[in-house]
């Protein structure tokens, strides 16, 4: 189970260009820009994912690891993923919003 | 995520305890280990975690508990006479571990309810945080 790589989603949705020009002096000057932020968050929530796949993987090779291993590498994917969904939504949410903008 | 982790901290720590216990339940009939001597009931040492950084400033939050070690009981061995047995000395007794089997048990439904418990926190700090992904979620 792997996740699409998240470069090739985030420039789809047009993010990326609307920072530079008008905000420039107002912009917190971090070097790491909000397209960068969601990729790693993708990332990171995969990563998670990775680690559950392969500890339910060692698992059923080897039960004397602790049950409740697997469970919370589990558990945790689920919450990361959870979480990815629900900022998914709301950038949609956000997209359309802008997108039925009557001009 | 950190309540969670600290409720998994102290699922290993159960886990482990749980793991010393029924070892000292199985030997409880043994009369000696491969050094000759009889077997020690053990215990195990736990305690709250903490990393080095934890030392130099108090800011870094609890970190949950983690197992210091596996130490011997001390318990006097139970000598008994049984002159026919293999292991006997040259009077004829036979030293048994000083296992406890009333501490054991004890110990056994301690170590159940804590491990209980920390799936309760751990669940609780779950939906928490399920609980905040629904702010402001509309429809």
């Amino acid at each position: 189970m792997s996740l699409p790589p998240a470069s090739a989603i985030v420039p789809a949705m047009g993010i990326t260009p609307v920072a530079p020009q008008a905000s420039a002096t107002t912009a917190a000057p971090t070097g790491l820009s909000f397209s960068q932020l969601l990729t790693n968050g993708v990332e990171a929530v995969d990563q998670r994912v990775v680690d559950a796949d392969s500890l339910a993987a060692a698992f059923a090779v080897n039960d004397s690891i602790p049950l409740h291993r697997v469970t919370y590498a589990l558990e945790q994917a689920r919450l990361s993923l959870e979480l990815m969904l629900q900022v998914r939504s709301r950038l949609v949410e956000a997209y359309q919003e802008v997108s039925r903008m009557q001009l | 995520m950190q309540a969670m982790e600290i409720s998994r901290t102290g699922l290993d720590v159960e886990w482990r305890r749980l793991e010393v216990i029924a070892q000292n339940l199985a030997n409880a009939n043994s009369t000696q280990g491969v050094d000759g001597k009889p077997y020690q009931a053990m215990r195990l040492v736990s305690g709250p975690k903490a990393d080095f950084g934890n030392y130099l400033s108090a800011s870094s939050g609890p970190l949950g508990v983690a197992v210091y070690g596996v130490e011997p009981e001390g318990l006097p061995a139970r000598s008994i006479y049984e002159p026919g047995n293999p292991n006997a000395d040259a009077k004829g007794f036979v030293s048994y571990p000083g296992i406890d089997h009333a501490a054991e048990m004890t110990m056994m439904v301690k170590t159940e309810r804590v491990y209980e418990a920390n799936i309760v926190a751990m669940n609780a700090a779950r939906q928490m945080y399920l609980k905040a992904l629904e702010l402001g979620k509309r429809s």
